[in-house]
C-alpha cells in the first residue's frame, strides 16, 4: 500500500527538499537576540559545542562556543550551517495522512494517533506481534534511544526494532566487545596531542570529522608521523607522512602482514601480551603467511609503504589508531576492526597517556544511541537482550514480567528482507531514511510498497516518509531537552533552544501518547526528558556502558561526563583501560585470529572496476537535513564518480562527461570528475542522494556475518561513457522513479 | 569605528598546508555582519585534476595596498589599525581594478551588486575584541587569530613571514603566513 | 593634507569665476539677485571652487585618468552614436533610477531614490535662484488689476520663460517644489539613519562624520526648510528667524562639504558609465586568459592597463621572464601562492610544527 501516494515531483513541490537561504541581512533580532543557547551541532559524533542564538521563539543565527573543551568554536561547514535547519518552509507542521492521488493532507493529532494505534493493533492480531516493526536513528539523544527501546519492547511488545546505527557503528561495537569487553573510543581526542604515531585508517576525517583534523594537526605539530589508509588521497593524506593507498576490501590484509612484521622484527610488548591478553598466538598463527610481498600482490600498496608503516607503528613509544567506516562498511567490518586492535594489542599501546584506539563514530548520537536498546539484540547499558541476568534486570526496572520481553529481533537490512517475504507488515521509522541510507535501494523501496502500514515520525518528509501512510511530525535537535554521547564518550547536553513550531509535537511526547493509546501509558508517563534520563541512568547501572553516576547537573557543570560513570561520586573515564582490567569475562584484552578474505563481491571481466562510496563534507548521512540548506547543497551540489585519468582514458570519459554505473543491482549516471587523487582500480561516489543520484541504487547488501552491517564499501561495476554533459546540478533526483 | 576594543595584540595567521577545503571559513565568513551574507574568503583547489590541495586567502591587510591605490575611485582606505576596509559602497564603481590588481587575488567583485567587497578582517568582530568568524571556526586552524606568543608556543618550528615576493615587487602585508623555521620571505615568483 | 594642486586650481579659478560672470550678467547686472541670498551665493561658489578642484584632483590619479581618458578615447573612436545611445541607457539606468543599489536591498534602493532626488531637484531649484539665474516677476498687466487672477512669469537668464496663474495647479507645484523636495529627502534620510543605528555590519563600520552627519544635516536642512514655510503660513512667523538661521548654517555647511566628503560621490557617480564601456569596449578586444586556471578573467585590455597603472602608483609586477603576475587571473594568483607555499614546506622537509 505504500506506494507514493502522488508523483514525486508534486511531493517535491510541496514539501521539498527545499534549498533555505538566510536573509541578506541575518534574521530579524540576531544582533539582539533574546538567547544564546550553549548546546551542540547535530551533524556528527564530534558534537562540537555551539550556541545558538534565539529571538521569539526562532533560532535566528549561532555564536562560537569558544569554552567547549573538543571544539574551543571550531566548526565545519555543516557546523555553521547547522542553524539554516531551523525556520525552514519544508518543515513538519502537523500530522499528515496520505491521499491517494494527492499526496498528503492534515490530520488533527488525535486522529493520527488513533489510527496508529488501530493499525498497529490490526496488523500484530492478524499477523503475531512481531510483524509491526520499529527502526530508529542514532541522531536522537540518549533520552528517545532510551524511549523508543522501551516503547517497542513495552508498548508494542515486538521484538522487531533495530536502528540506523546497523549501517555505521556496528562492526565496530562487535570488534571491540570481542576484544575488550566494551563498546566505546579508549581515550578522549586530548591524547593524540602527544601521540608519536597516528594512523587514521578508513576515515575521512577532514570530510566527515572535520574538527577533529585539529588534534591531527596538534599531534603533528608535536611532531606525530601520521599513515592515513584510504583508497583516494583525501585532504589528509596529502600531507601525511605515509600514505597507503588500499584497494577496497582488503583492509585486513595490510593490518596481517603489518602484524607479522612487528612479530617477526620483535617490535611487541611481550608484558603487556602476557599479562593483560589472550589469544595471541593463534592469531599470530593466522598471519604466517602474509609476507609484504603477499601484501602487496592483495593491497596494491607498495611493500616498502607497508614496511615503513609497520617499522613507525612499530617502533613508537606512544601512538594513536582511529578507524571509522571506511574499513568497518564490510561483509568482514569486524574481522577489520580485530585486524586494527591486534595491532594496537600487539604493541600494548592503550590505557596509557597519549596511547590511544577507538573508532570515529559517524552520527550524531552514534556512541550513546547504540549503547540503550533500540537496537535488536541489546537492553539500555549496552546490556544482551539474550541475557537472562540483563534481562530480568531490566524487565524488573521496567515493571514487566521477564517472559514479555520480546527476545532479539530482526536487524535493518534483515527487517526489509522480512518485509518482502511478506512477515512484517507494518513500520514505525522515526529518525531513519533507509531509502537513502541502505544497500540496494530499489529492493528498499519495492518493501516500503508492500508494507501494509507505514507511520514516520520527522520534522521533514523524507524521501522514505513520502511512502508514510501517517506522517507524524516530530521534533528537531534544537527542540528537546536531552543528552548525547559523543564519539569520545563524553555525555554532553542538548538545550532546547525553540519549542516545536505549529502543531509539531516533541518526539518524547509522541512516543508517550502511542505508548498510552496502547495501553502502557503508565510506564509512559515522564514529566520531561531529566527523568527519562534518570531511569535510563538505572537502566543501565551496571551495564558495561554506566550511566548511573551521570546526572543533567554534572554534565552541565563539567562540560561533558566521560561514561563509564558507576556511582554519583565518580568523575568519569576520559581513559579507559588505565588499570588494565578490561571489560571481559576474563578481564584481559582479547587478540583475535584474523584471516583475509575476499570481499562478497569481486572484480571480474563483466564487473571490472571497483566501486566504493562515501561521504563528502558539506552533507550529512541521507541529507534529510544538510541537502535543505542552500549554501551545503550549493558547495557540493551533486554526486560525482572519482575516477583516475588512466581508468577514464581506457574508456574514454571525459572530464564531467556522465558516465553510467552498472552493478548487478542497478544501473546510475554520473558526471565524471577525473583525477589523480584515487587509485586506478576504483571509483568512488558519494551516497548522500536520493532517486537516480544515490549511490545506493548500486551497492551491495552483503551483511557481516556477526554485525550485520552491509557491505557499502566495495562491490564491483562496470562504466560506460554516455557522451552527454551536464551543468552541476542539472540532473533531477526524481523522474523515472 | 568611533569607539573601538581592537586588539591591536592579536594577529592573523594562515598556513594553507593545513588547510582541508571543508569551506567552514566560507559560511562562517558570510555570517559576518558587514558582508550581508556573502562570503569575502577564497577556498579554491589549486589543481583538482591532479591534487586534493586546497588553499584559504583572507585579506593580507597590506601595509601600501595596491588595491586601495588603483582604484579610481578612492573608494578604498586603510585605518589606523592597518585594517583595509571594503570599498566604500557610496564611492566604488565597480571597475575590478582591485579585483585584478591585488597580487593575492583577494577583492571580489560582486556583479549583482556593481561593487566590489573584500574582507575586511569581520571588523564587528574585531573592533569588538572578538576573533574574525572564519579563524573562529576553522577546524584545520590553517586560519589562526592570536597574540604571536601563542603561535610561537604552538608551532615553534614555523615562523611567520609577512614579506612576498613577486617578481620585482616586493609586498608586506599585516597578515602572517606560517612558513618553515627561520623564513623570512615567501617568493612567489 | 596634500599641497595645493596647481593645475586643478587653476581650473576651478576659472570655472567659478566664469559663473560669477555668467550669473552676473545673468541675473541682469543684480539686478534680479536676491540679496537675503548673498551667504548661500558664497556657499554655492565655494562648493563650486571645491568640487571643481577636487574633481580635478581626482582626475588627476593614474588609474582615474586612465579610465577617463579611455573612455572619451572610446566614445569618439567607433560608432559615436552607438556609445551615445549606450551611455544615455547607462545614465537613465544607473543616474537617474540607480538601479544598481536594488539588488543590495531594495529598501535601500527607495531611500536613496528618495534622497537622491530630493537632492538633485531641490539643487536644480535653489542654486539658479541663488545665482540669480531664475526670478520670478509679477506680470504688471495683472498686477496693476485687482479684479485679475494675478499672472507671474518665470524667467531665466532674464527671459521668460513661461506664465502662470496664481492659484493654479502649476503655481502650487512651483511654488512648494522644495516641499515636495524635503519631504522626499527625510524620508530617504529616515530610512538610512534608522538602518546605520540598528544594522550591526554598519554600526561597525561607519564613522559619525562620513556617514551619519551627513544624513543629520539633510534632515536638518529639510526639517528646517519645511519649518520655515510652515511657520510663514500658519504661525505668523513664530521661531522664523531661528530656523532661517540654523537652515542658512546646514545648508552652508553642506555647500563647503560637498567637494570633501560624503556628498562627492555625487560627482564621482557617472564615472560608473566609463566603466561600463571600458568593459564593454574591452570585450570586444579580447579577454585575456590565466596561465595558471586557463580560463578568461577580464578583458586584456585592462590586464594590459593594470601593468601602466601600477607602474604610475609605484608597484611593478613584472616577472623574470618579462611576464607579470598581473596576467594571472585572482584565482591563480592565490593557487600560486599556495603552491610557493607548498614548494617551501615541502623544502623544510615538514608540513606541521
Amino acid at each position: 500500500m505504500a506506494r507514493l501516494p502522488a508523483s514525486p515531483e508534486k511531493i517535491i513541490a510541496s514539501y521539498g527538499p527545499h534549498l533555505n537561504y538566510a536573509p541578506r541581512e541575518g534574521y530579524p533580532g540576531r544582533d539582539e537576540p533574546d538567547d544564546s543557547v550553549k548546546t551542540h551541532c547535530c551533524f556528527c559524533g564530534m558534537q562540537c559545542g555551539i550556541q545558538l542564538l534565539v529571538k521569539n521563539n526562532k533560532v535566528v543565527g549561532f555564536e562560537p562556543w569558544m569554552e567547549f573543551p573538543f571544539n574551543q568554536g571550531r566548526l565545519c561547514p555543516k557546523g555553521v550551517e547547522r542553524y539554516m535547519q531551523d525556520n525552514h518552509p519544508d518543515r513538519l507542521m502537523e500530522p499528515l495522512q496520505r491521499v491517494e492521488g494527492e499526496g498528503f493532507k492534515p490530520i488533527g493529532w488525535d486522529a493520527a494517533l488513533d489510527k496508529v494505534t488501530s493499525e498497529i493493533k490490526r496488523i500484530q492480531t492478524a499477523y503475531g506481534p512481531n510483524a509491526f516493526s520499529i527502526l530508529s536513528g542514532v541522531s536522537l539523544t540518549n533520552e528517545k534511544s532510551y524511549l523508543m527501546g522501551k516503547f517497542a519492547r513495552v508498548a508494542v511488545k515486538t521484538a522487531n526494532l533495530d536502528y540506523n546505527g546497523r549501517l555505521c557503528m556496528v562492526s565496530a561495537g562487535a570488534g571491540n566487545k570481542k576484544a575488550f569487553g566494551l563498546d566505546r573510543t579508549s581515550n578522549n581526542y586530548t591524547d593524540l596531542e602527544h601521540a608519536e604515531v597516528i594512523i587514521v585508517t578508513g576515515a575521512n576525517v577532514s570530510e566527515t570529522f572535520p574538527t577533529l583534523t585539529y588534534w591531527l594537526w596538534r599531534a603533528r605539530d608535536n611532531g606525530a608521523k601520521l599513515i592515513v589508509v584510504d583508497p583516494r588521497v583525501i585532504p589528509l593524506a596529502r600531507t601525511a607522512d605515509i600514505h597507503l593507498p588500499v584497494k577496497p576490501g582488503t583492509d585486513s590484509a595490510l593490518y596481517g602482514a603489518m602484524l607479522k612484521y612487528l612479530a617477526d622484527h620483535d617490535m611487541l610488548d611481550h608484558d603487556f601480551i602476557d599479562h593483560h591478553t589472550t589469544g595471541f598466538d593463534a592469531t599470530i598463527a593466522a598471519v604466517q603467511d602474509y609476507t609484504l610481498e603477499w601484501a602487496e600482490a592483495v593491497t596494491g600498496i607498495e611493500k616498502e609503504k607497508i614496511q615503513q608503516a609497520a617499522e613507525l607503528w612499530g617502533r613508537a613509544k606512544t601512538s594513536f589508531l582511529l578507524h571509522a567506516r571506511g574499513i568497518e562498511h564490510h561483509s568482514k567490518g569486524v574481522e577489520n576492526v580485530l585486524g586494527c586492535i591486534n595491532l594496537v594489542l600487539a604493541t600494548g599501546r592503550i590505557g596509557r597517556p597519549y596511547c590511544g584506539y577507538g573508532t570515529i563514530t559517524g552520527q550524531g548520537n552514534g556512541q550513546g544511541g547504540r549503547e540503550h536498546g533500540h537496537k535488536c539484540d541489546q537492553l539500555p547499558g549496552n546490556r544482551d537482550i539474550t541475557n537472562p541476568a540483563d534481562r530480568q534486570y531490566i524487565a524488573g526496572v521496567w515493571g514487566i514480567p521477564e517472559p514479555e520481553l520480546p527476545g532479539k529481533g530482526l536487524t535493518a537490512w534483515e527487517l526489509i528482507e522480512a518485509i518482502h517475504r511478506g512477515e512484517v507488515k507494518g513500520l514505525l521509522s522515526i529518525c531513519f531514511n533507509p531509502l537513502v541510507s541502505l544497500p540496494n535501494n530499489n529492493y528498499v523501496r519495492e518493501a516500503l510498497e508492500k508494507l501494509e502500514f507505514y507511520v514516520c515520525i520527522d520534522f521533514f518528509l523524507s524521501e522514505t516518509a513520502r511512502h508514510a501512510d501517517i506522517v507524524l511530525a516530530g521534533s528537531l535537535h534544537e527542540e528537546e531537552e536531552g543528552t548525547v554521547t559523543t564519539a569520545e564518550g563524553r555525555v554532553v547536553r542538548i538545550r532546547r533552544a525553540v519549542t516545536p513550531p505549529g502543531n509539531a509535537r516533541a518526539d518524547t511526547d509522541i512516543i508517550q501518547a502511542l505508548a498510552a493509546r496502547l495501553g502502557a501509558g503508565d510506564k509512559f508517563n515522564f514529566a520531561d526528558s531529566e527523568a527519562i534520563f534518570n531511569e535510563l541512568r538505572i537502566a543501565s547501572k551496571g551495564g558495561t556502558a554506566d550511566y548511573y553516576g551521570i546526572t543533567y547537573k554534572k554534565i552541565e557543570d563539567n562540560m561533558g561526563i566521560f561514561w563509564p560513570c558507576p556511582s554519583e561520586d565518580h568523575p568519569g573515564t576520559p581513559r579507559l583501560w588505565e588499570d588494565k582490567k578490561f571489560a571481559t569475562a576474563d578481564g584481559k584484552a582479547h587478540f583475535n585470529p584474523v584471516q583475509f578474505r575476499e570481499p562478497s563481491e569481486v572484480t571480474d571481466a563483466e564487473y571490472p572496476v571497483v566501486l566504493t562510496t562515501g561521504r563528502v563534507v558539506s552533507q550529512y548521512l541521507s541529507g534529510t537535513q544538510t541537502r535543505r540548506i542552500g549554501k551545503l547543497v550549493d558547495q557540493i551540489p551533486e554526486p560525482l564518480l572519482e575516477i583516475h585519468p588512466e581508468l577514464a582514458q581506457r574508456y574514454n570519459i571525459r572530464q564531467r562527461e556522465t558516465v553510467r554505473v552498472t552493478t548487478r543491482r542497478g544501473t546510475a549516471d554520473f558526471p565524471a570528475n577525473i583525477v589523480e587523487t584515487i587509485r586506478k582500480d576504483t571509483v568512488f561516489i558519494p551516497y548522500h542522494w536520493p532517486g537516480r543520484k544515490s549511490a545506493n541504487q548500486l551497492t551491495i547488501g552483503t551483511l557481516d556475518p556477526v554485525s550485520k552491517i552491509p557491505e557499502f564499501k566495495v562491490c564491483a561495476c562496470r562504466l560506460e561513457p554516455l557522451g552527454v554533459f551536464t551543468k552541476p546540478g542539472e540532473i533531477p533526483a526524481f523522474g523515472s522513479i | 569605528m568611533e569607539i573601538t576594543s581592537y586588539k591591536t595584540e592579536m594577529e592573523f595567521f594562515v598556513d594553507m598546508q593545513r588547510c582541508i577545503g571543508c569551506k567552514a571559513c566560507e559560511m562562517a565568513c558570510a555570517e559576518c555582519e558587514t558582508n550581508g551574507h556573502e562570503s569575502m574568503i577564497h577556498v579554491n583547489y589549486v589543481e583538482r585534476a591532479v591534487t586534493i590541495q586546497t588553499t584559504v586567502q583572507v585579506c593580507m591587510h597590506c601595509d601600501d595596498p595596491v588595491c586601495a591605490k588603483v582604484c579610481p575611485a578612492d573608494a578604498i582606505s586603510k585605518d589606523g589599525f592597518g585594517v583595509v576596509h571594503s570599498a566604500n559602497t557610496a564611492r566604488c564603481i565597480g571597475c575590478s581594478n582591485c579585483v585584478m590588481a591585488c597580487p593575492f587575488g583577494v577583492p571580489i567583485k560582486e556583479e549583482k551588486y556593481d561593487m566590489m567587497m573584500k574582507c575586511n578582517m569581520c571588523y564587528d568582530r574585531t573592533s569588538a575584541g572578538k576573533k574574525p568568524m572564519c579563524a573562529t571556526v576553522c577546524p584545520s586552524q590553517a586560519l589562526f587569530y592570536g597574540t604571536r606568543e601563542e603561535i610561537s608556543r604552538m608551532r615553534p618550528n614555523s615562523t611567520p613571514v609577512n614579506s612576498f615576493v613577486f617578481g620585482e615587487q616586493v609586498v608586506n602585508t599585516k597578515v602572517n603566513i606560517m612558513m618553515p623555521k627561520g623564513s623570512t620571505q615567501l617568493k612567489v615568483h | 593634507m596634500h599641497s595645493l594642486n596647481r593645475k586643478a586650481a587653476l581650473i576651478a579659478i576659472i570655472v567659478t569665476l566664469g559663473c560669477v560672470v555668467i550669473s552676473f550678467y545673468g541675473s541682469r547686472k543684480l539686478q534680479n539677485f536676491d540679496p537675503a541670498l548673498i551667504a548661500y551665493l558664497f556657499g554655492t561658489l565655494f562648493a563650486l571652487f571645491g568640487g571643481i578642484y577636487r574633481y580635478c584632483v581626482w582626475l588627476q590619479r593614474p588609474p582615474t585618468w586612465m579610465y577617463f581618458t579611455r573612455t572619451w578615447q572610446m566614445v569618439f573612436t567607433g560608432n559615436f552614436f552607438v556609445h551615445a545611445w549606450f551611455m544615455l541607457g547607462d545614465a537613465v539606468r544607473n543616474l537617474l533610477l540607480q538601479r544598481f543599489i536594488y539588488p543590495r536591498g531594495n529598501k535601500r534602493w527607495l531611500a536613496h531614490f528618495l534622497l537622491a532626488w530630493g537632492c538633485l531637484a531641490a539643487f536644480a531649484i535653489t542654486i539658479p535662484l541663488t545665482l540669480g539665474w531664475i526670478n520670478f516677476t509679477l506680470d504688471p498687466a495683472t498686477a496693476l488689476d485687482p479684479g485679475a487672477t494675478k499672472l507671474y512669469n518665470a524667467n531665466f537668464f532674464g527671459f521668460k520663460v513661461m506664465d502662470f496663474k496664481l492659484g493654479s495647479v502649476m503655481a502650487f507645484l512651483i511654488f512648494h517644489a522644495l516641499t515636495w523636495c524635503s519631504w522626499a529627502v527625510i524620508a530617504g534620510a529616515v530610512i538610512f539613519l534608522v538602518r546605520r543605528l540598528t544594522n550591526a555590519g554598519l554600526i561597525a563600520s561607519q564613522t559619525f562624520e562620513g556617514d551619519l552627519l551627513p544624513l543629520i544635516l539633510l534632515i536638518i536642512i529639510s526639517v528646517t526648510g519645511l519649518g520655515l514655510n510652515f511657520s510663514y503660513a500658519f504661525m505668523k512667523g513664530i521661531a522664523y528667524d531661528f530656523m532661517s538661521v540654523t537652515h542658512a548654517i546646514a545648508v552652508i555647511l553642506f555647500l563647503v562639504w560637498i567637494p570633501f566628503g560624503k556628498f562627492f560621490h555625487i560627482i564621482q557617480r557617472p564615472a560608473q558609465i566609463g566603466a561600463h564601456i571600458y568593459k564593454l569596449e574591452g570585450k570586444k578586444r579580447g579577454m585575456a586568459v590565466c596561465p595558471h586556471t586557463h580560463q578568461e578573467f577580464t578583458t586584456q585590455l585592462h590586464v594590459d592597463d593594470l601593468k601602466t597603472v601600477t607602474k604610475q602608483v609605484g608597484f611593478d609586477f613584472t616577472l623574470e621572464d618579462g611576464s607579470s603576475h598581473l596576467d594571472y587571473s585572482p584565482e591563480g594568483k592565490r593557487s600560486l601562492l599556495a603552491m610557493a607555499h607548498l614548494k617551501a614546506r615541502q623544502e623544510s622537509g615538514s608540513f606541521f610544527g
